[in-house]
């Protein structure tokens, strides 16, 4: 009791210290705080996007004539580093932007704050749907500092994975799916949404279901049941390190069915060194398609200054999803704020949002533009769609053979892709 | 359910003659020298990320597979050796001094490697590729998985014949049961201890290679083998080679049941049970017996 007193008292303090001595527009630099887990592949590949695209701002003139900085924090992924190193971002270094935050969890633990100081917060990583809906449809006004430019929300990432599971039934004639998912709060959509769309397409059924704790390492069983239950493909939801566990498993045993759904661990350019090339065949979809894809004049460009750059600073060598994102979103919030002419949040907070909201973007993930406030997901990017109505902003990639190595190739939407979908050789 | 038994008769008894390797080396590193080394995770890990080091297609070396496995044995024995010789023989008379003392070097390799392999899992190639289908069982069984057991038993049995049957190895029992007796039949305490330490090391490269190859090589690996190795040695008996055997089987099987008919979420519930079950009924284990004190 006495504790927790204490701690409301501190964060009492604190904020009403932050309230009064905000002051993010009285110097010629602008701030971009940058958030991610940068121990990880996913976290590093975005804080050296966000670099890549203040370079560019900076070798541009600036934002409105104002120098800009960048200061990239390390969350670790965990909630409550994710808060003080916000904190100390908002409060100390007074950013006048937030980009990143990578795990669904963080984001929700720095969200009131964020909303509290008015900090515009663009989310480039987690994609968890409740993140909008329960704050901004709650309380619009409180959250609407807040947005996300990517990657499009997982109730959506739901809707296009269902598409994807109608063309693999065209392709190869599966119709027996099974979801395997982590047991955390990104995976919600695909547990919850994902099995009904896909029955929605005639003929196609969900055959096994399960969740897996990311404590797991051992997969055998959850394979052994897919098997059992007929499932002529797995999509699994994973986004802990055993994802390369699973794969192992998966090939070396030669498990009849396909490897698809969302993978993070294999999103990275080194998986395939990882796995000792047991990725190859399966698939994972990201925003960006794993840079190897032109999905817009920008793509390439951007893929090049990033390997031009960090060519000899390690993993990851290519900027992998967040980066994407992370690299669009201060680009993005620029250009929003050239058009409103101002990037002082808080007096001119609606004008910077009204130019935010109006934006029609070119980014090198995909066309960009936000949900308005009074649609389902206010501030949320939307998805963009091929002429046939399907979702492309989530492309699919996969593992192909190159020799003796493994390449990433984009295989889905039609399109986008860079090469055929390839099933595994054992069915 | 009868696939279901099988499947867990198969693969339990492939992962317990894992598990026993790792609990014979840190029981006879506490039998013989009183030390309870909390590094011998570390070890296993050693292995795992040698075989890494010596064999991954990306790496410099890319030896084949079976050349490797031979090297991270013998590299981790060599480890085992020197964290013997450099460090806890000036510290062993002290329990808590040396407890710490391999925590810390357990932790410190954790980071080093962290430092060059950085924190992400990795694979190892398989020593031997493929896998069998056993449609009446209804799993799949991995040759390296074959070839673990096999090699275990192996071990097993070369321990066995060694302390039983020659000179040396029975030096080694024989300063289990009784320090001062040893010494008195002229048995040189720190050959012993060194060859122990050789011996626990080999065991744990071993494990580390087939542990790191089924679950994954990651700076965490340690932990769980640690653990595992505690609750073995505990449920069958401080010190005694026959009950780590059985006890580890009795808890890969555990293990094993869990996972097929409960769920990988409860691998570790039904072992911690018997281990609370062990302590309150059998104190000393399986086939333990009361340390002698002198």
């Amino acid at each position: 009791m006495f504790l927790g007193a204490t701690g409301a008292a501190a964060v009492t303090t604190s904020l009403a210290g932050c309230l009064g001595g905000i002051s993010g527009d009285d110097d010629d630099v602008f701030r971009i705080g940058h958030l991610g887990p940068t121990e990880m592949e996913m976290g590093r590949g975005a804080a050296r996007s966000a670099e890549l695209a203040v370079d560019e701002l900076n070798d541009n003139g600036g934002v409105l004539g104002r120098d800009v900085e960048l200061l990239s924090e390390d969350t670790g992924g965990e909630p409550t580093e994710g808060e003080r190193v916000a904190e100390n971002l908002v409060q100390q270094d007074n950013v006048d932007l937030l980009v990143g935050t990578f795990v669904s969890e963080v984001t929700q633990g720095i969200i009131d704050f964020v909303a509290e100081v008015d900090v515009p917060f663009l989310i480039t990583g987690s994609a968890d749907p409740d993140t909008i809906t329960q704050n901004h449809g709650e309380d619009y006004d409180h959250y609407k500092n807040i947005f996300r430019t990517g990657p499009i929300n997982s109730d959506l990432q739901a809707e296009g994975m269902a598409d994807y599971a109608a063309h693999l039934n065209d392709e190869y004639g599966w119709d027996n799916f099974s979801i395997l998912a982590d047991d955390a709060a990104w995976t919600t959509s695909f547990r919850d949404i994902l099995p009904e769309q896909i029955e929605a397409t005639e003929g196609l059924s969900v055959v096994h279901e399960d969740r897996m704790s990311v404590e797991t390492d051992n997969f055998t069983s959850f394979l052994d049941d897919a098997d059992d239950a007929d499932a002529d493909v797995v999509f699994r939801f994973i986004a802990h390190g055993g994802a390369a566990g699973f794969t192992s498993t998966w090939a070396q045993n030669e498990y009849p069915f396909a490897l698809e759904g969302v993978s993070v661990p294999g999103m990275s350019p080194e998986f395939w060194d990882a796995t000792e090339g047991a990725c190859l065949y399966e698939t994972t979809s990201q925003s960006g398609a794993g840079g190897v894809a032109p999905l817009t004049d920008r793509t390439m460009d951007f893929v090049d200054a990033y390997e031009a750059e960090f060519e000899d600073e390690g993993p990851p060598s290519k900027p992998m999803y967040m980066g994407f994102n992370s690299y669009d979103a201060v680009l993005f919030y620029a250009e929003a704020a050239a058009n409103a002419d101002t990037v002082d949040y808080e007096s001119d907070l609606d004008a910077i949002i009204d130019a935010m909201l109006d934006l029609e973007f070119t980014g090198a993930a995909g066309e960009m533009s936000l949900y308005g406030p009074d649609e389902e997901y206010p501030h949320d990017v939307r998805e963009t769609r091929t002429a046939d109505g399907v979702i492309s902003n989530f492309p699919v990639t996969q593992w192909q053979e190159d020799g003796d190595d493994g390449v990433v190739e984009c295989v889905y939407p039609r399109e986008d892709a860079t090469a055929d979908h390839v099933e595994p050789e054992w069915l | 359910m009868i696939s279901q038994l099988l499947s867990i008769l198969v693969l339990g008894a492939m992962i317990s003659a894992v598990y026993a390797l790792i609990a014979i080396g840190f029981t006879m590193i506490f039998g013989v020298g009183g030390v309870l080394n909390l590094a011998h995770g570390a070890l296993i890990m050693i292995g795992a990320f040698a075989y890494l080091g010596l064999t991954s297609s990306a790496g410099a070396l890319s030896l084949p597979p079976v050349v490797g496995f031979v090297l991270a044995v013998a590299i981790t024995a060599g480890a085992s050796y020197v964290l013997y010789a450099g460090l806890v023989t000036y510290i062993e008379d002290n329990i808590v001094i040396t407890f710490l003392a391999t925590v810390v070097v357990a932790l410190l390799l954790t980071e080093l490697i962290i430092i060059q392999f950085g924190a992400e899992p990795s694979q190892l190639i398989p020593v031997v590729p493929g896998s069998i289908y056993l449609e009446a069982v209804g799993t799949r069984i991995r040759y390296v998985e074959l070839v673990a057991f096999i090699v275990s038993w192996i071990a097993i049995g070369l321990l066995w014949y060694y302390v039983t049957k020659t000179d040396e190895g029975r030096s080694i029992l024989a300063t289990s049961m009784s320090t001062r007796g040893a010494e008195l039949t002229g048995v040189d305490l720190g050959t012993v201890k060194s060859r122990t330490w050789l011996i626990a090391g080999a065991f744990a490269g071993i494990a580390g290679v087939f542990i790191g190859t089924l679950q994954s090589t990651t700076p965490e690996m340690w932990l769980n083998p640690l653990a595992l190795a505690f609750i073995i040695v505990v449920i069958g008996g401080i010190g005694s080679i026959k009950g780590s055997v059985v006890a580890a089987y009795l808890i890969g099987y555990l293990e094993t049941a869990s996972i097929e008919i409960l769920g990988p979420s409860f691998q570790g519930v039904l072992s911690l049970i018997v281990l609370a079950a062990v302590l309150l009924v059998l104190p000393h284990g399986l086939y333990g017996r009361e340390l002698v004190h002198e």
